[in-house]
């Protein structure tokens, strides 16, 4: 079989050989496996490894990007000659070029801990082994008689990049991931609420117990029952870590070159100005060991730095890649996230709900989404009533609306409590005065 | 990863992943149905009858009930235009096979890339780990199924038009669309066509081959008002060829994406709290494909994890309420000729006159069930393993009108135009993403409305489903269904219903 670098290499050669000016090739293979338990049997095993090659063609000033799970030479040299020649009657672009070479440099030689030797040496028994432990677990919980099934499942991938570049850029990265989880359906007067549990990592021995993961699933799903709508009103919200990622996942599409270009950002013309409390502060760290985001350089060739997006509330940085960058005669960041990472505070998620005398604390999200141009939002929510600085009953069927600007400044805690099976490591969040709407 | 939940992602600019060029390479796809020796178009890729039955028999020499493979090319391509210039091109070839094998309930699957037989032999042996007995029997031979509808005509295959035959198209949209209004600052536009050959050999000798074309186009403007700024899409989408862009489809295109986008100026905040709703025909078919089409799907109420697994049979709605899933109308998106495990796929009746009568069936809910398959067996692709899935979801007309619906509404919200929606299956809380709506003040439509997400409960809101007009439109829009990771074109319709009361996440509570 060849090995990454000498594929890339030939597609590169192609690329050059039917006119293109300048390319990036990028050579992808990934394998994924998963079991599925359920209801104390085997329900599914999934195995199955993917290619594809892409090509980013720099033609006569015109651009085109292509892939291809077909890697059959003969297939490879007619898709690069028919894409080159689409390219040809596309309008020209003078701000497509590949990144200027001195974006390349600085590349550390650093061991990222993404790749997990042992891997190969897990067998598929373990894995059906774990699935089932922590299926079973899930059962073991006290007030199992409400539970109507449970779902389990182990996965793990490894995933391999070799990128070369006809101005002088060439990478490899790989990684692997293990994440091993459960969901539970119980019963309750009026439907089956279902809730789960996972956890993940780079590493299989890093993988929590699958008991803790089977227990946890269970608790939060026996803990939905009798959930009921909240009255409409302004509450103190606290969000657990598992899901405040969706909250700053808001701010994303807005920090990037292609909305702020296109006029559809509500970030334009905010740089060095106040978005959000003093308490966020937010930085992609591309090299924080063993993330799921991390990497030596971005998905452009252009070697990775940490980059601070909002200190102390400020907006620093956008997400800009080559292309939006030049239209905008800026300098590039990078166009894509690694690992997101907050400044954390001094309290995890339980010392801030003895915080709230009455709030709502979230712990999922249901549908909704956000105007990137204007900032309004509005998402679907489930969690618990807080009452006295204790959970109370749990609430669903209900809808968190605000606008992205003072919402964030409406933040007003920071947990210490960072989600660590995510490229996104939001800690606990809590925000005052949200608008919520029940009955 | 995707958990319980089931997405529901209006395809857009934003979401592209990754994308293609056209191929002159496969110019002339055979006929579906091929010679009787022939596996028709997958032959110009080594495929062939021997080397399926061979195939066939690794799948099942460890004592598989029932084995399945799908071949699958696909070809799409994306055109941008961007600041008044197509200046980018995305392309994707897909090839592969996937391999299925199954135990009873138990499913082991694989997929390969290399369509070789010994790449294809060894991904089999990667499936048939679900089983552990004696071989299994192959087919001495595979029938091709003759006779298939057609709901995809197409004159010219989407692989045989030109790139620069194509441009036309967007520049033309975007000169109308500056054209139309002055506030008009940016346009976005995207075109995508694909060409897709799939081919199902099925353990019990069935083959079915099928060439499945699709396009879609979406159309994005920024518009500038006193210092203020607004956005909207409008997107169309179906399984048929050029002739879709008809100059009727091109005009209505460009009106709704300025319209949807100017009236935003105008939009006050929506209320927060319950309320009567009054949902518009047509892409408000969103609310069946939430509120219940998930719900109804076999998998889940096999495994008795849904809200709707004890309730076949019961009334859950007036009886004026009738909703279908199928897969018919000729070049809807969500049209099949036959589903990815090679079973009809026809009209499926899920509430007839208020009572809930079938679930949504792949092969192996059916067998669980004892009934026949519902064709809704689907896939993404080759990679994945099919499961059921919802095809064109509507609501038939009813004894209202309109006029008299949103007169009935003192004080509530009338909802237009969509962007997403999600479910919870169990507890059946559902929601969807009002893009652009009206406030209804005494029977009428007054201000308009933007941004604001809707939660309900499934059977809840069915059961307040009180009026239902008699004008139902099946959208054109390009919508896709995402359910645990797999993505899969679908069409969704309904005429003017009111809600009687479902929560509105507005401002101002």
């Amino acid at each position: 079989m060849m090995q990454p670098k000498e594929i890339a290499a030939m597609g590169l050669q192609i690329a050059q050989k039917k006119g293109a000016q300048s390319a990036a090739v990028s050579y992808n293979r990934s394998r994924n496996v998963s079991i599925d338990w359920r209801d104390g049997a085997l329900e599914k095993v999934e195995d199955g490894t993917t290619q594809s090659l892409s090509f980013e063609l720099y033609v006569d000033g015109r651009y085109s990007v292509v892939s291809t799970s077909d890697l059959r030479k003969e297939s490879l040299a007619t898709f690069v000659e028919s894409a080159v020649a689409t390219t040809r009657v596309l309008a020209e672009d003078k701000d497509r070029a590949l990144p200027d070479p001195k974006y390349y440099q600085g590349l550390i030689e650093k061991d990222l801990h993404l790749m997990d030797p042992q891997q190969a040496s897990i067998s598929p028994q373990l894995k059906r082994d774990l699935a089932r432990e922590t299926e079973a677990a899930a059962r073991s919980v006290k007030d199992n008689q409400h539970i109507l099934s449970v779902s389990s499942q182990f996965s793990d991938s490894l995933d391999e990049t070799f990128r070369l570049h006809s101005n002088g850029f060439e990478g490899y990265q790989a990684g692997t991931t293990f994440f091993l989880s459960a969901s539970v359906s119980v019963h309750d007067k009026d439907g089956k609420p279902e809730e789960f549990a996972y956890a993940g990592g780079r590493y299989f021995k890093t993988l929590p117990n699958p008991k803790t993961i089977g227990i946890e699933a269970a608790e939060r799903t026996l803990a939905r029952r009798g959930s009921s709508k909240g009255a409409s009103g302004k509450y103190t919200m606290i969000v657990e870590p598992r899901v405040a990622g969706r909250l700053l996942a808001m701010m994303r599409g807005p920090l990037s070159g292609r909305s702020l270009q296109q006029k559809q950002s509500y970030l334009e013309g905010k740089m060095g100005q106040s978005i959000a409390s003093s308490l966020l502060t937010i930085t992609d760290n591309p090299h924080r060991p063993s993330g799921f985001g991390s990497r030596l350089f971005d998905n452009e060739g252009m070697t990775a730095k940490a980059l601070p997006i909002i200190e102390k509330g400020v907006l620093r940085n956008y997400y800009l890649d080559t292309y939006y960058a030049r239209k905008m005669e800026l300098q590039p960041t990078t166009g894509s996230t690694s690992n997101v990472e907050l400044a954390l505070g001094d309290k995890d998620k339980n010392q801030w709900i003895n915080t709230v005398k009455d709030g709502i604390l979230v712990t999922s999200f249901l549908g909704g989404n956000s105007n990137g141009l204007t900032g309004d939002f509005s998402l679907g929510i489930q969690g618990y009533m807080i009452r006295n600085g204790q959970i109370a009953e749990p609430i669903g069927e209900m809808n968190l609306s605000g606008n992205l600007l003072p919402f964030f400044q409406n933040l007003i805690g920071v947990g210490n409590d960072p989600f660590l099976y995510s490229s996104l490591l939001a800690p606990t969040l809590v925000f005052d005065q949200v608008e919520i709407a029940g009955t | 990863m995707n958990w319980s939940r089931r997405s529901f992602i209006k395809a857009s600019a934003a979401g592209i992943a990754a994308t293609g060029l056209s191929s002159p390479l496969w110019a002339k796809p055979t006929a579906p149905g091929g010679t009787d020796a022939s596996v028709g178009y997958f032959e110009r890729f080594g495929v062939n009858k021997d080397i399926i039955r061979k195939v066939m028999a690794t799948a099942l020499e460890t004592g598989g009930d029932f084995a399945d493979l799908y071949f699958q090319h696909k070809v799409t391509n994306y055109f941008i235009l961007r600041d008044g210039a197509v200046n980018q091109a995305y392309g994707q070839v897909g090839l592969g096979v996937g391999i299925r094998v199954v135990k009873g309930d138990q499913v082991g699957f694989g997929f390969s890339e290399d369509l070789s037989l010994s790449a294809m032999q060894q991904t089999a042996r990667t499936a048939s780990v679900i089983a552990s007995g004696a071989a299994g029997k192959v087919p001495d031979t595979f029938q091709f199924s003759k006779n298939l509808p057609s709901r995809y005509q197409t004159q010219i295959p989407w692989d045989q038009v030109r790139a620069e035959e194509k441009l036309p198209l967007l520049n033309g949209i975007n000169e109308k669309t500056f054209k139309m209004d002055k506030r008009v600052v940016k346009a976005n536009i995207t075109f995508m066509d694909e060409s897709e050959a799939i081919l199902v050999a099925t353990s019990d000798g069935k083959l079915l081959e099928d060439i499945r074309p699709m396009t879609l186009l979406y159309l994005t403007c920024v518009a500038e008002q006193d210092g203020k700024r607004e956005s909207n899409t409008y997107g169309v989408a179906g399984r048929e060829d050029r002739s879709f862009y008809s100059s009727d489809r091109i005009e209505r295109i460009v009106k709704s994406a300025v319209d949807r986008t100017t009236i935003l100026f105008d939009a006050v905040p929506a209320p927060a709290g319950e309320m009567p709703i009054v949902m518009a025909a047509g892409a408000s078919g969103i609310l069946l494909h939430e509120a219940i089409g998930h719900g109804m799907e076999a998998d889940f109420n096999r495994k008795g994890v849904s809200i709707y697994s004890d309730k076949l049979n019961k009334s859950i709605a007036q009886p004026f309420v009738n909703i279908v899933d199928e897969a018919t109308q000729n070049g809807a998106r969500g049209a099949i000729n036959f589903d990815d495990e090679g079973n009809p796929a026809d009209k499926t009746m899920l509430v007839e006159n208020g009572i809930l009568t079938t679930y949504l069936h792949d092969q192996i809910s059916a067998k669980h069930y004892k009934l026949k398959p519902t064709g809704n067996g689907r896939r993404e692709s080759y990679k994945y393993a099919p499961m059921p899935r919802m095809r064109s979801t509507y609501m038939l007309p009813g004894p209202h009108k309109e006029a008299e619906i949103v007169q009935s509404v003192k004080k509530g919200i009338y909802c237009e135009n969509f962007t997403n929606g999600q479910v919870n299956i169990g507890a059946g809380d559902f929601t969807f993403y009002v893009k652009n709506g009206y406030l209804i003040e005494d029977g009428k439509l007054t201000k308009p409305i933007k941004d604001i997400n809707i939660i309900g409960n499934g059977p809840k809101v069915l059961e307040k489903i009180d009026m239902v007009a008699d004008n139902l439109v099946v959208d054109e829009g390009g919508w896709t269904c995402g359910k645990n990771g797999q993505s899969v074109p679908v069409s969704q319709g309904i005429p003017t219903v009111r809600v009687s009361s479902i929560t509105v996440g507005g401002r101002n509570a």
